[in-house]
């Protein structure tokens, strides 16, 4: 997904610590998987939306980068409505559409977004070097919280990489259709190989970079000093207990 | 132990092999370099400079396998069979590319990485980040993301990060390689600082004018060994070693009246909200050179991508000839190198008689590489093979993005032979690169990309940049440098 990585900023949800977003992505995820009404994922959805255009320096940014995953949902919608011809027919366009598969969609289509785009918020506005600190401080060794950083650093040069190795084969007129095997195995040679082989050079410079610095070399490291709990942090924990706690009584009671 | 022997290196003997390689990368190296000592190293590509820095910082062979024999000790003790990280605290390597190097994410967290490592207390830490910071002159960029910096300010940051480990010993790899002139110039204005206090620099550089202020000890490498050392600190011991910047115009400038192959008028770009390109005109001439120079972040690769046809203006009109055939040679090589062999790789755009192949392969310096995998080969050859892979489909627009870095004087004029073929040939050339030396020599017009465009003969394009102030991007500023770079004390 384009644009998946940190944005640094000063609004909305860059205010909030990387504790109280982790919490309020716990309480969306909460709604989007537990097997809750229409309305409330629906509500969820736009609350995030909402919460990532508020917090983005460009909000048209944070809602153009989201383009795909609205067509990857819709055809999750459309997928579904189709597959389903039990119960009332309302349409019928070649195959029948159903009131049942139209809730299936639309419910399948909105946990779809509901997961996504709350995952999506939380990459962009939780800087991941004081989250890594966050988990240190739950007994993690530290060696494994820096893969978290190191993982989220790799994003964008694998993205760029890539890219570059296309317009690479599109310069020298390298055309790699997948439609044939063979030709699936020359897009792959042609395509993975050579990030893969950029990716082996940058984790070894990455690795001599570390190690040059001493990491690794106590069990412990300084740890920077803690971040203060703020009003935004206890609203988020807040916002995250009600999430949580709505989405058990909609289900229980099938609420929303 | 005082810190003059703790920052003392001893080389003796030695000996690196890697794997698959018949040739050592070093081979029989016995040196010594003294506290608060500063060492060139200069060399053709291939050479063993890299290898030599990588082995006395411990890296060789405990991160990358080699075979060794000899020894090098700092401070009396052996680094071939250290740990790295215990190395740390007296031997800081700064790497040629600053982009990977970068662990974190924010400049503070980045420079403070090393000093956490250590588990100092918090408030060494922060002293240390501070001083570092001030040290290579960044502080004002403290609170910023690392992948904002440009090029320059992130290789400032490297050293910044090295130097908060407060070794004895500071080795910098090719640490202009990748910077436009301005950035160059900083960094050795940052190394004429950070000469002193007991600390050694050792500082591997093909451009060695910028250095001459701090009155370096030169050696010059071949072939693995150290052949060539001495103290230099004159412009004419440059020039009794053949290693001085300067190149002569190696052919006559015929005047442009070639086609126009490529146009563009008025030409926007922008990468989301930001416009590196501002109504640009443009034209790229049949039997012409054309050299792009400007800071990082100018639009010079962009340029490139535009004329190439890889990008499309967001305002203004780009038009060429019919059936034009583009070749671009890439910033870096593995990125357009996709067969197994070399011999595949030259075959991509067509299959080639045996002894067609031979004589490109030994003009490139590549002989006797057929059947080996391409992405095997040092950056420069692979940079040589790709020059050698776009040349063969000759093209009408030829366009080069940094094609000279890596490469010693015997591959530069190679290069430079085949890129005036090309032009004779009438092929138009746009090439990009921060050496300014060389493109003055080899263009016929150039181009400044930066905070304004200006354009003209070299000579031109020079006297209006003095004007402007932008001497590091004039060629004086690399061939007689005395007066620009800040000398140590």
């Amino acid at each position: 997904m384009r644009g998946a990585e940190y944005r640094s900023g000063t609004r909305g949800l860059h205010r909030v610590g990387p504790v109280g977003n982790l919490l309020l992505l716990v309480g969306c995820l909460t709604v989007g998987l537990a097997p809750t009404g229409l309305l409330l994922k629906a509500a969820v959805l736009g609350v995030v939306l909402s919460l990532g255009a508020a917090s983005d320096a460009s909000p048209r940014r944070f809602l153009g980068s989201l383009r795909f995953v609205v067509v990857f949902a819709s055809i999750l919608f459309i997928a579904q409505a189709l597959s389903i011809r039990e119960g009332e027919v309302l349409l019928r366009i070649g195959l029948p559409i159903t009131a049942a598969g139209l809730r299936a969609g639309a419910a399948m289509a909105l946990r779809f977004l509901v997961i996504i785009t709350s995952s999506f918020l939380f990459v962009t506005v939780t800087d991941p070097d004081r989250l890594a600190h966050v988990l240190l401080r739950t007994g993690i060794p530290y060696r494994y919280g820096y893969v978290l950083i190191l993982a989220l650093r790799f994003v964008p040069f694998f993205r760029a990489e890539l890219r570059t190795v296309r317009e690479a084969q599109r310069i020298r007129g390298i055309r790699t259709s997948v439609k044939r095997l063979a030709g699936l195995r020359r897009a792959v040679r042609y395509t993975f190989v050579p990030v893969l082989v950029a990716g082996l050079m940058r984790v070894d410079s990455i690795a001599m970079s570390m190690k040059g610095r001493a990491f690794g070399l106590h069990p412990h490291r300084t740890s920077p000093a803690r971040a203060v709990w703020t009003t935004e942090d206890r609203l988020a924990v807040v916002g995250s207990v009600i999430l949580v706690a709505i989405s058990v009584l909609a289900w229980r009671f099938a609420w929303l | 132990m005082s810190s003059n022997d703790r920052s003392e290196v001893r080389i003796e003997g030695l000996l690196v092999r890697f794997p698959d390689r018949e040739r050592p990368a070093v081979c029989e190296v016995s040196e010594r370099i003294e506290p608060g000592e500063v060492v060139a190293i200069a060399g053709p590509s291939g050479c063993g400079k890299t290898t030599l820095c990588r082995t006395i910082a411990g890296f060789i062979p405990s991160l990358l396998h080699a075979d060794v024999t000899g020894d090098v000790t700092v401070g009396g003790a052996s680094v071939l069979s250290s740990d790295p990280a215990h190395l740390a605290v007296r031997v800081g390597l700064v790497q040629q590319d600053p982009d990977a190097q970068v662990c974190t994410l924010g400049v503070r967290q980045e420079v403070a990485f090393g000093p956490e490592n250590l588990a100092l207390p918090i408030d060494e830490v922060n002293r240390r980040v501070d001083e570092a910071l001030r040290v290579v002159g960044i502080e004002a960029l403290a609170d910023r993301q690392t992948t904002t910096l440009s090029g320059g300010e992130k290789q400032r940051l490297a050293i910044a990060s090295i130097l908060a480990m407060e070794p004895d010993i500071l080795l910098l790899d090719e640490p202009t390689a990748n910077l436009d002139p301005e950035g160059a110039k900083t960094i050795f204005e940052t190394l004429g600082r950070l000469r002193g206090e007991d600390r050694s620099l050792v500082v591997v550089e093909h451009r060695l004018a910028p250095l001459l202020p701090l009155a370096p000890r030169l050696w010059v490498m071949d072939g693995g060994r150290v052949v060539i050392r001495r103290p230099t600190r004159r412009h004419e011991d440059l020039v009794e070693l053949g290693l001085r910047s300067g190149w002569r115009r190696l052919s006559p400038r015929p005047a442009a009246t070639g086609e126009a192959r490529r146009t563009l008028r008025e030409v926007s770009f922008r990468y989301g909200d930001v416009e590196v390109l501002r109504g640009l005109d443009f034209d790229a001439v049949s039997g012409e050179i054309v050299g792009i120079i400007g800071p990082n972040g100018g639009g010079k690769t962009t340029l490139l991508r535009l004329l190439s046809g890889l990008e499309t203006p967001h305002e203004g009109e780009a038009s060429s000839t019919e059936d034009l055939r583009v070749a671009m040679v890439f910033q870096h090589p593995h990125q357009q190198i996709f067969e197994r062999t070399v011999k595949r790789e030259l075959e991509i755009d067509g299959p080639l008689e045996e002894d067609a192949r031979r004589a490109l392969l030994e003009e490139a310096r590549l002989e006797g590489y057929d059947d080996v995998p391409p992405l095997s080969l040092s950056l420069g050859e692979q940079r040589r093979l790709t020059v050698t892979t776009a040349l063969r489909t000759q093209p009408d627009l030829l366009l080069l993005d940094e094609p000279f870095i890596g490469q010693d004087r015997h591959n530069v004029a190679w290069m430079i032979g085949r890129i005036v073929e090309a032009r004779n040939r009438g092929a138009a050339i746009v090439l990009v690169s921060h050496d300014v030396p060389l493109l003055s020599a080899l263009c016929d017009r150039m181009h400044y990309l930066g905070d304004r465009v200006l354009e003209g003969t070299p000579e031109d394009l020079f006297g209006q940049l003095r004007e402007i102030g932008r001497d590091a991007f004039t060629p004086e500023y690399w061939g007689d440098a005395a007066e620009g770079a800040q000398g140590g004390r």
